[in-house]
């Protein structure tokens, strides 16, 4: 029941014993108490009434701005089709990269074998393979669409998630203890993985460093 | 001493392909006595049962890696004398600098050539 209707009823009660004319004055100035009693109580819960509705509206509009910009994410185009499709590209990238490298090697492989006696067959059977290399080198045509594809998948959803962090304000949450766990594991097995843009230290770096004394080494990072 | 051209080396690398090629370099300098393994623990075991004249290693292999495999021969008495060279994508100088702490005895940087992995073996097991 809203606070006015309450204070209402309580002020309708309060005539209704005043009006019965009692002659007892400490009762008429407990009325009088009562009566100043519930126009504050009025005021209060009035107050009361107005904030909380300011609250829930507050909420409800940010619940009806989040479900917009969760839609704008598309997460089910993100989880039905975009991340889906982008893993079978990616599959098929590895797929086609296996067969070519079995094409490639097992065409080197017989070449090593051939058998030179004869220079005519020898040059027709190095040149047959040599077909076969070159037509299985189609495969980086194929794998540079597929990947392409792919990343052009990944530029989505980064975008529409940087969107969606940016308008809602998203910070990051801490790494769960699963996921740090790992990282340890893998900063003290030194598993980082192959360099962008080739070897992060070269053949020549890694024979000086192989040939230094442990002193030598601890002297560079010094 | 002369190298024995037929000793057993022991190739491991989580890709097939990689061996392959290993395999097939080592033909090209003459060794073909080559067993494989697929990752740390794997080589690990068939080194217990086999003496191997030399050991070719990936460092990036689940579950066990080829820097934990090095750690282990080292720790082990029955094969820590066994010549380990480690072959890998992980280029970073820590990477090194762990390798030769843990030791290694030679570091080979991917993409490699015949010649890398013959200079290598050379200055590990003896020119041949």
């Amino acid at each position: 029941m809203p606070a006015a209707e309450v204070a209402a009823r309580v002020r309708e009660s309060l005539r209704s014993v005043k009006a019965a004319d009692l002659k007892d004055t400490q009762l008429m100035e407990v009325l009088r108490l009562a009566q100043q009693l519930t126009d504050t109580m009025q005021m209060f819960f009035g107050s009361l009434d107005q904030s909380i509705h300011t609250e829930f509206n507050a909420i409800a509009s940010y619940i009806s701005r989040t479900r917009d910009e969760i839609a704008q994410l598309r997460p089910n185009d993100i989880k039905e089709q975009r991340i889906p499709i982008a893993g079978a590209e990616l599959e098929a990238v590895v797929g086609d990269t296996e067969r070519a490298t079995e094409t490639i090697m097992s065409e080197a492989e017989g070449v090593m074998m051939l058998d030179a006696d004869d220079p005519d067959a020898y040059k027709a059977a190095v040149d047959e393979a040599m077909t076969k290399i070159i037509e299985a080198c189609a495969f980086q045509d194929l794998a540079g669409q597929r990947v392409s594809k792919v990343v052009t998948s990944l530029k989505h959803i980064e975008q529409r998630v940087a969107r969606f962090a940016a308008t809602m304000g998203v910070n990051d949450a801490d790494a769960s203890e699963d996921e740090r766990a790992e990282a340890d594991r893998r900063r003290k097995l030194h598993l980082n993985g192959p360099a962008m843009g080739g070897p992060e230290t070269g053949q020549d770096d890694v024979d000086a460093l192989m040939g230094m004394d442990q002193d030598a080494i601890d002297a560079l990072f010094d | 001493m002369a190298v024995e051209m037929n000793m057993p080396i022991l190739v491991v690398d989580d890709y097939k392909t990689m061996v392959r090629i290993i395999r097939n370099l080592l033909k090209q300098i003459g060794f073909e006595n080559v067993d494989e393994a697929s990752d740390g623990a794997e080589a690990f075991e068939m080194m217990k049962k086999r003496k191997y004249g030399l050991v070719i290693s990936d460092w990036n292999m689940e579950p066990m890696t080829g820097y934990e495999l090095l750690q282990n021969v080292r720790a082990d008495d029955t094969v820590k004398s066994t010549p380990f060279i480690m072959i890998t994508a992980e280029s970073k100088t820590e990477n090194v600098i762990a390798a030769k702490k843990a030791g290694v005895n030679n570091y080979i940087v991917k993409p490699f050539n015949a010649g890398t992995l013959k200079a290598k073996m050379a200055a590990v097991i003896g020119d041949f």
